[in-house]
C-alpha cells in the first residue's frame, strides 16, 4: 500500500535575519533555546516586541539561525510557560498582554543578569572591584557611591 | 519513541587494518543526529553498513523499523543519501540528473526541486562535470531532499566548500526538516557546524562509539576544573575523568565529563579544593574525549 505524502513546500523569506536574534552564539556554555528565549524577553521588557506582536515562525527562525527547530520550540515553549507569548496553533506565536509593572520587574533582572555577567568576567580576568568601579564611573561621567 | 537508526554489537573487518567492533547507535526519529569523528574513524563505512551498502560480520542493524541489509529496497524508497564523493554521471546536465533520481522515487516531490534549483541557484543545463565543488554538493542536496525520505544520510555533506554554500546548505536541511519531521544523520569533522543544528551527537575514533549523548549533556556535562589539594587517588567519582594534569604552580587541570555543580562536594571531601569550573564548547569537549579515549587504549 502506498500512503499518498503531501510534500508541500512554501517558499522562506532566507536573507532577513532579525536583529533581535543577532549573534546568537551556539558555542557558548547558554543553551540555545534559553539564548532565545532571553533575547525575546528582553524585546519584551523594553518594548520592542508589544503586545500581540508576532515570533518569527518555528520554521524562519530555524532556517534563519540554522539551528534544530526543535530548539526554537523549546524556547518558544519556555516562553510560554513564563506567560510572555502565547502559541496559537496553526496561527503562530505572539506576545501576550503583560500585567502592569511587569516589563519593569523583567528590566531590573536583565539588569541583575548584565552586571553578573560583568562581575564574572571581571574575576577570571584578575580586574579588581576598586578598578571596576573607577571605569564604570569614567564611562559614565558620574561618582558611582 | 523509536530510532530511526538502531544498531547493537555490529561488527566489521576488512582486512587486518581496520574493525569496527561492537558498535551500538540510536539515532531517534525526529533527531538531528551529528556522528563525528576523525578522519578514517570509520564513520563513512558505518554509514554505508546502515544503507546496505556493506555487509555486517555480526551484529543487527534496523532502518525505519526494518532490518538491513534485508529489507534494503523497502527501507532505500525512503532513505536520502548523499555521499562524500559526487558520484554522478558528468555528461548529464543538472535538469537531466533531477530528472532521472525522479524517476526512482515514487514521492518525487517536483515543487520542492523546482524551489530549490531557485535557491540554489542552480543552472540547469550545466554539464554536472562543469559545476563548481559547491553547485555539485547542493545539487546532491537538492536530489536527497526532493525524494522526500523519512531518513537522510549526509556523509561529510559540508566538507570543503565555502561557508556561504554551507549556509545555505543547513537553511536548506532545517527547513526540511520542519516541515517533514525527517531525521537527519549527518557526518562530520566539522563540529561547530554540528553544534549549531545536532539535538543528538556521537563521537567515534578507530572503528569504535567513544560517547553518544544528547548534545546539551555532552556540552554542559564536560568541564574544565581548576584543582587543588586533591589525592592522587580518587576513587569512583560520580563524573567522568577524562584527563588530569598539573598546570604551571596553580594545582592541576582536570577535564571532566558528565559533570554536575553539586559534584565539586566529592572533590572537597577528599580534601581538594575547586578554584574554577571552566565551560568547554563542543570542540573542545571532543578534542578531550578522543585524547582520553585514546590513552586509554594506548
Amino acid at each position: 500500500m502506498r500512503v499518498a505524502v503531501n510534500c508541500y513546500s512554501v517558499p522562506v523569506h532566507w536573507n532577513s535575519e532579525p536583529s533581535l536574534f543577532h549573534g546568537i552564539d551556539p558555542r557558548s556554555p547558554i543553551p540555545l533555546y534559553v539564548q532565545i528565549a532571553d533575547r525575546v524577553r528582553l524585546a519584551i521588557a523594553t518594548g520592542t516586541l508589544g503586545s500581540a506582536a508576532p515570533l518569527p515562525s518555528v520554521r524562519q527562525l530555524a532556517a534563519e539561525l540554522r539551528i534544530n527547530p526543535a530548539t526554537v520550540i523549546q524556547a518558544y515553549r519556555d516562553l510560554e510557560a513564563q506567560g510572555f507569548v502565547e502559541i496559537r496553533h496553526g496561527a503562530g506565536t505572539f506576545v501576550r498582554e503583560l500585567a502592569p509593572g511587569r516589563r519593569a520587574r523583567e528590566r531590573s533582572q536583565q539588569a541583575v543578569a548584565l552586571v553578573r555577567k560583568l562581575l564574572a568576567e571581571a574575576r577570571r580576568s584578575g580586574v579588581s572591584l576598586a578598578e571596576l568601579q573607577r571605569a564604570l564611573e569614567t564611562e559614565l561621567g558620574v561618582k558611582v557611591t | 519513541m523509536t530510532d530511526a537508526i538502531h544498531i547493537e554489537r555490529l561488527q566489521y573487518r576488512v582486512g587486518n587494518a581496520f574493525e569496527i567492533k561492537d558498535l551500538d547507535l540510536h539515532v531517534p526519529a525526529g533527531s538531528i543526529y551529528g556522528f563525528l569523528g576523525p578522519n578514517g574513524s570509520g564513520k563513512t563505512t558505518t554509514i554505508r553498513l546502515v544503507l546496505g551498502l556493506l555487509r555486517p560480520l555480526g551484529g543487527r542493524i534496523t532502518v525505519l523499523g526494518s532490518p538491513m541489509p534485508e529489507h534494503h529496497a523497502k527501507v532505500l524508497a525512503r532513505v536520502g543519501y548523499v555521499p562524500e564523493q559526487p558520484h554522478l554521471d558528468v555528461t548529464l546536465t543538472v535538469r537531466e540528473l533531477i530528472d532521472f533520481q525522479a524517476a526512482f522515487y515514487p514521492r518525487w516531490d517536483r515543487g520542492r526541486a523546482e524551489e530549490l534549483v531557485e535557491r540554489f541557484e542552480l543552472d540547469g543545463a550545466r554539464l554536472f562535470g562543469r559545476l563548481s565543488k559547491g553547485q555539485k554538493a547542493k545539487l546532491m542536496i537538492l536530489l536527497a531532499l526532493a525524494q522526500c525520505g523519512d531518513l537522510l544520510v549526509l556523509d561529510e555533506p559540508t566538507d570543503g566548500l565555502d561557508p556561504v554554500v554551507r549556509r545555505d546548505i543547513l537553511s536548506a536541511l532545517v527547513t526540511y526538516v520542519s516541515e517533514r519531521g525527517a531525521t537527519i544523520f549527518i557526518s562530520s569533522h566539522l563540529v561547530h557546524e554540528l553544534e549549531r543544528v545536532c539535538d543528538w551527537v556521537a563521537v567515534m575514533d578507530d572503528g569504535r562509539l567513544i560517547t553518544e549523548s544528547p548534545m546539551e549533556k555532552l556540552k554542559h556535562g564536560t568541564k574544565r576544573l581548576v584543582v587543588s589539594g586533591a589525592p592522587a587517588e580518587i576513587g569512583t567519582p560520580p563524573f567522568r575523568m577524562l584527563s588530569r594534569e598539573s598546570s604551571n604552580g596553580a594545582g592541576e587541570s582536570w577535564v571532566v565529563g558528565d559533570w554536575e555543580p553539586a559534584m565539586t562536594s566529592y572533590i572537597e571531601n577528599l580534601g581538594g579544593s575547586v578554584h574554577d569550573v571552566i565551560d568547554l564548547d563542543l570542540e573542545d569537549g571532543f578534542v578531550e574525549l578522543l585524547r582520553s579515549f585514546r590513552k586509554v587504549r594506548q
